[in-house]
């Protein structure tokens, strides 16, 4: 690494972009908002002018930096106060969280290459057949988006003229190119790029994605190469240096636990004629990744069933550092399972991940992915509660699985009319950087070209192995009857050792045992067609998945214990993996069990998760033996995975003294961050996942 | 058909040959070394194992060599794909050569590697036996004098010295291990002994002392013996 990103990498750690920022009250400018009803477009591009005007940013320059652009305003507008909300919930208007875009992946590429200016000139074009048309909706997007360009132009030159005031010449050179014309070379894509995400946060969308940059920005990597201006090392250091930017501003962004922020990029896969995609470029932000070590941004690795092993090897050495990335996605799986959702096939070969895990298509796309989730083990209770009051129909154990399947349905229905209509606020910026929108003269959040919501599937493998304890318990042993099962699971077996062992000895994922692997089986292969041919009201699908996001930890407290053995309290494993009190023979079984399933059905996404002790790096060939364990998963038909490096007694030392593991990164739900910064629930989940792994 | 008697499977480990995969560790050794850090593979018969939370487990399973190669196979998809395979460990393997040669064979037929980790400490017939089925073998040597060999292991160490010398000769690849204990073998002098001792041109792998090897002892009710030994 550079000395210069050196530096720059002590001043992001050490936090010293605090004293560049300032607070900044914006109640009035909510208070004229709710006083003169002033519309939900003009009050996005007023929140983003005054964000980045003399109300807002200032330029701020660190030393040595050659990629400029840093918050220096800590609270972006607000655009809406809590009342307005409730007032429109109350109304029966459905939002995804916050309401605003967010969780996706904007289309950089045509910006970076043509230039806002060449935005504008479209923008002026469409408004004035707007104008002659009679279309005022489609006028009034065009003047805000048109306007809130503008104001991103504005402030990169304030940034230009500063710089070139302080001698920063080079800096002021790329400034004067980019963001208004298209770039040239690869500093000024990065530079273009970087102004762009940047104005995205500050128009108050999150979580949002990087995507494909291996693939947008190779021309011009490729372009300095063959010109003799740049070499990898030049491409490494800029590369390095807008990556450590992405962790500058970070704390600024709103996710649900610090870390939580979105900042994804995908590496790797097919291009959207379908060739191999992997380049030069890849190679570099992963060799950039291992350097940093930053939590940002979060890789993934698109690979299938012809990737090299030196590629899985590339991964996996980043993961012996313990960076809980890269997450891998398969492509033999998602690229088909994208098509039968309605995906055009170039779009779904150029598929990325939304903040976490979800699979979207980057640029032309406002699926809302994480919508709301259905909590299997809920679904469960409710069933086994049912079947007890000999509410369902007697017939062993196929019924109480039918009982099960029956209440999935049912909260899988009650989801779809919940979100039968959802709107969200509009982001005339977002919609600049978004394909079809200026077309359109309609803001993204009318709708794109895919608008499908994804429902999460929470605790499935706790769900299925309670399943295989019910049977074996109540229908196979005899232990005890149904009713009686459902009384224990509200008192903790209290009083029933002998059943709670028996529950906890049942068959469990994560140890290939066909006893419940094949009712797993049977569950994915339900979730998979629970919402065929129920469409939202933008004609949108719903695509089940295998995540959990935070819901791991709040479905969790919503029933008491299970019929597996899990204890009332005790927390559900994240996304798709083994039960957290589950002894398994190892990563292979686990493997092994969690792709016998036909995972290409619940391709919302939601990785299984692995969690290697960090001695498996410490002999000479273990990241060829992790990264056969990938590939091994790939040529499975797994359709993502993620794997965590770590020891226990690290993670215990952290909690004891936070101030000596500042920089220590886990993989939490589909994200790594900072393991001091995560609440203690989180912690304390991610230990207990780690004292599985450890043998 | 043989019988073998087994106290634990583990798959994807991690110190015991190339590619992913599994170890068997046979239960029953002719040695008690006083480091040992699986006790409970010296006994042949089956032993209790009691955890600190009252929670009991039987240790020592039989298996068939049918049994055990089918269940070994299960995992046959990964180790032919990463180049891996199926350790013997232990305990003692070539305390069960016959058992151990019938597994083997059975895992030979399906292409799958095989490889052995021993100390050596067995009759010639059933080390060469077991060896000549082998991919890689892994031959300790803990010491390099007969007389501390046979204070601290309990055997005997010119016997394992001639099934070094043959393994030598027999183009089966292999390396020897020293397991380091401190103040038994760990010495420079000690180092240069085994280093003479392995040979010209032998791989030797120097393997650090593992703290964690008196956790088991309690488990047993038995004292660990390097404690009281030192």
């Amino acid at each position: 690494m550079k000395p210069r990103i050196e530096k720059l990498l002590d001043f992001t750690f050490s936090r010293r972009q605090d004293a560049l920022r300032r607070d900044a009250d914006w109640s009035p400018l909510l208070a004229r908002f709710v006083a003169e009803g002033v519309d939900d477009e003009t009050r996005a591009r007023i929140g983003l002018v005054e964000m980045l005007r003399a109300e807002g940013e200032t330029p701020a320059f660190l030393d040595g930096e050659r990629l400029a652009f840093t918050r220096t305003v800590r609270q972006i507008p607000e655009l809406h106060t809590a009342a307005e909300m409730d007032a429109r919930r109350a109304g029966g208007t459905a939002f995804g969280e916050k309401g605003v875009v967010f969780n996706i992946t904007a289309d950089f590429a045509p910006t970076i290459r043509d230039g806002l200016d060449a935005r504008l000139g479209e923008l002026r074009d469409r408004l004035a057949r707007c104008r002659a048309e009679g279309d005022s909706e489609g006028a009034a997007f065009c003047e805000n988006a048109a306007l809130s360009v503008e104001a991103v132009l504005e402030l990169a030159e304030k940034y230009r003229a500063a710089a070139a005031s302080r001698g920063l010449h080079d800096v002021a050179d790329v400034l004067a190119r980019v963001p208004r014309f298209g770039a040239r070379t690869f500093r000024e894509a990065l530079q273009s790029l970087r102004i762009l995400h940047f104005a995205l946060w500050c128009e108050g969308e999150y979580h949002c994605g990087l995507g494909r940059i291996d693939q947008y920005l190779l021309p011009y990597y490729e372009a300095d190469i063959a010109a003799g201006r740049l070499d990898d090392d030049g491409a490494l250091e800029l590369l390095e240096e807008f990556f450590v930017a992405c962790n500058r501003d970070s704390d600024l962004y709103i996710g649900v636990q610090q870390g939580d922020n979105g900042q994804s990029v995908m590496l790797g896969g097919l291009t959207r004629d379908g060739a191999p995609a992997f380049n030069a470029l890849s190679r570099l932000c992963l060799k950039a990744c291992g350097e940093l070590k930053l939590v940002d941004p979060k890789i993934n690795l698109r690979v299938d069933k012809n990737t090299p092993v030196e590629i899985y090897r590339l991964g996996t050495e980043l993961t012996a550092k313990g960076l809980g990335f890269p997450q891998y996605a398969n492509d033999d799986v998602v690229i088909p399972a994208l098509e039968r959702w309605g995906y055009e096939p170039e779009d779904a070969r150029d598929y990325t991940v939304a903040a976490c895990w979800e699979f979207i298509v980057p640029g032309c796309g406002l699926d809302i992915d994480n919508i709301d989730a259905v909590s299997f083990p809920g679904a469960l209770d409710a069933a086994l509660r049912l079947c007890a009051d000999g509410a369902a129909e007697p017939g062993g154990y196929d019924a109480v699985e039918a009982a099960f399947l029956a209440e999935v349905q049912r909260r899988a229905d009650a989801l779809v009319e919940k979100y039968r209509h959802v709107e969200v606020l509009p982001g005339p910026f977002v919609s600049v950087l978004s394909a079809g929108c200026i077309q359109r003269a309609r803001d993204i959040c009318k709708g794109a070209k895919y608008n499908n919501f994804g429902i999460h599937g929470t605790g499935i493998s706790v769900a299925v192995d309670s399943l295989a304890s019910v049977r074996e318990l109540v229908f196979e042993k005899a232990l005890v009857s149904l009713p009686e099962l459902v009384r224990l699971l509200d008192t903790d077996f209290a009083g029933r050792p002998d059943v709670l062992a028996a529950a906890k000895a049942a068959p469990k994922m994560g140890n290939a045992d066909g006893r419940v692997d094949s009712i797993a089986k049977r569950v994915i292969k339900f979730w998979g067609h629970a919402f065929d041919g129920k469409r939202n009201d933008r004609g949108g699908r719903f695509r089940p998945g295998t995540g959990s996001a935070m819901y791991y930890v709040w479905h969790a407290r919503e029933i008491p214990a299970s019929a597996d053995g899990r204890l009332s309290g005790h927390p559900f494993p994240a996304n798709w993996a083994p039960s957290l009190d589950v002894p398994v023979k190892g990563p292979v079984s686990v493997v092994r069990s969690f792709t016998e399933p036909d995972l290409g059905a619940v391709c919302n996404g939601g990785p299984l998760t692995i969690e290697i002790h960090d001695s498996a790096f410490a002999m000479p060939d273990g990241v060829d033996k992790v990264a056969e364990l990938v590939r091994f998963f790939v040529l499975r038909g797994g359709h993502q995975l993620q794997i965590n490096a770590i020891d226990r007694d690290t993670l215990l030392d952290a909690q004891a003294h936070p101030e000596r593991h500042r920089h220590l990164i886990v993989r939490v739900w589909g994200w790594s961050g900072y393991f001091v910064e995560l609440d203690r629930e989180f912690q304390d989940q991610i230990i207990k996942r780690v004292e599985l792994a450890a043998s | 058909m043989t019988a073998g008697r087994v106290f634990e499977i583990r798959e994807f480990t991690l110190h015991d040959g190339p590619g992913v995969r599994t170890t068997v560790f046979l239960k029953g050794c002719p040695l008690r070394c006083a480091w040992c850090h699986n006790p409970e593979g010296q006994s042949r018969d089956k032993e209790t194992m009691r955890r600190k939370d009252g929670s009991a487990t039987v240790c020592g399973e039989d298996w068939t060599d049918e049994a055990l190669a089918a269940e070994l196979l299960r995992n046959a998809d990964i180790m032919r794909q990463s180049g891996g395979g199926v350790s013997f460990s232990g305990g003692e393997p070539l305390a069960q050569a016959e058992f151990v040669c019938a597994v083997a064979d059975r895992l030979r037929a399906e292409g799958i590697g095989c490889a052995l980790e021993t100390s050596g400490a067995a009759p010639e017939s059933d080390y060469r036996a077991v060896v000549g089925r082998m991919d890689f073998v892994y031959q300790d040597l803990k010491h390099h004098d007969a007389a501390a060999f046979r204070r601290w292991c309990g055997g005997d160490l010119e016997a394992i010295l001639r099934n070094y010398r043959w393994l030598r000769t027999s183009g089966v690849p292999h390396c020897v291990r020293v397991p380091c204990i401190p103040g038994v073998n760990d010495s420079p002098a000690d180092r240069a002994a085994l280093l003479a001792l392995a040979g010209p041109g032998a791989t030797v792998e120097f393997l650090p002392y593992n703290p964690a090897a008196p956790a088991k002892y309690p488990m047993l009710g038995r004292e660990f013996p390097l404690a009281a030994a030192t």
